[in-house]
């Protein structure tokens, strides 16, 4: 199973999968962290080993040496994954950046709402949380809202004209 | 999985409880899984009209549905010959579930988000480059100042 490029692209073909099956699609996530195996602790013992053996690169080993240690460090993915065994469609995508995990998860939440068969556009942060389930008077509050700085500008305005002509 | 689903608060404080087993022992996973859930006592009887009628029903039903979202870390059994080498322990599976509803659906996630970022704190981390450039700069304004 290939994994998407970028979390972009996981995001928006993952939203066409569920606006086509939104019943049977599920997205799974997996955090994983490894610690290197008996193998691999191993393999670089001997490299470093190796390397020891012949200093002749003097140039270099300073730059390697953190590389080094991070090679032996429990190694931390995050895996998101969408799936619809109906179709058998499965689209991944992997970071293992820190820096992402908010972001995929704003997109889990977006994609969750497709899933609650919510309607899409509420995408702004803060309002959605109360416009959900009664949408359209809350969207009358909004024109109602909207509408009143609008009069308020329109009096300031008239107040000014007026200061002006005086 | 036949318990009964948590509340969303208790299910945080269970994720939490995941993420923190998870890093206390230094290795293993935390699944998460988020799907439509459909077996409601309310819209299990209209369904079967619904299929026959039309074979998109589900692309625009009529109400919001609730999210079922699940958690669990992996379950590892102590193999007596092959774990030798290794300090592999029994661990039990364990499972949690909460059923989100769609008007829950944004404040949950903003939480869930929180959890989640506090949680994997394995992951590699934005500013460690940056950090060293800044460390190397700094040095190599300390040797031009010395």
């Amino acid at each position: 199973m290939p994994y998407l490029e970028t979390s972009a692209e996981w995001y928006e073909q993952s939203s066409l999968l569920l606006k086509a099956r939104p019943t049977t699609t599920h997205i799974t996530s997996k955090y994983t962290v490894l610690k290197p195996n008996a193998r691999k602790i191993k393999k670089h013992t001997k490299y470093l080993e190796k390397r020891a053996a012949r200093p002749a690169d003097s140039s270099r080993p300073t730059s390697e040496a953190p590389a080094a240690d991070s090679a032996l460090e429990p190694k931390a993915t995050f895996v998101l994954k969408t799936y619809d065994p109906a179709s058998g469609t499965c689209l991944q995508y992997q970071t293992t950046k820190a820096a992402e995990v908010g972001r995929l998860i704003g997109s889990l939440g977006r994609l969750g709402r497709h899933q609650a068969a919510l309607p899409e556009g509420m995408e702004d942060l803060g309002a959605p949380a109360e416009a959900t389930g009664i949408s359209t008077p809350q969207m009358e509050e909004d024109v109602k809202m909207g509408g009143a700085p609008a009069e308020a500008k329109a009096n300031g305005g008239g107040k000014k004209k007026k200061k002006g002509k005086k | 999985m036949g318990r009964e689903h948590l509340t969303n608060d208790e299910f945080f404080a269970q994720l939490n409880n995941l993420f923190e087993y998870n890093r206390n022992t230094g290795h293993g996973s935390v699944y998460l899984s988020q799907k439509r859930l459909i077996f409601d006592t309310e819209s299990q009887p209209k369904t079967p009209t619904k299929v026959a009628d039309d074979p998109l029903w589900d692309t625009h039903p009529e109400n919001p549905l609730p999210i079922l979202v699940r958690a669990h870390n992996n379950r590892s059994s102590k193999l007596d010959g092959k774990s030798k080498g290794t300090d592999r322990k029994d661990v039990d599976k364990i499972s949690i579930s909460t059923v989100v509803q769609p008007e829950k659906l944004d404040a949950f996630f903003v939480q869930y988000a929180e959890a989640c970022k506090a949680g994997m704190s394995g992951l590699k981390k934005r500013d460690r480059r940056g950090k060293k450039d800044k460390k190397k700069k700094k040095k190599g304004a300390a040797e031009t100042k010395g």
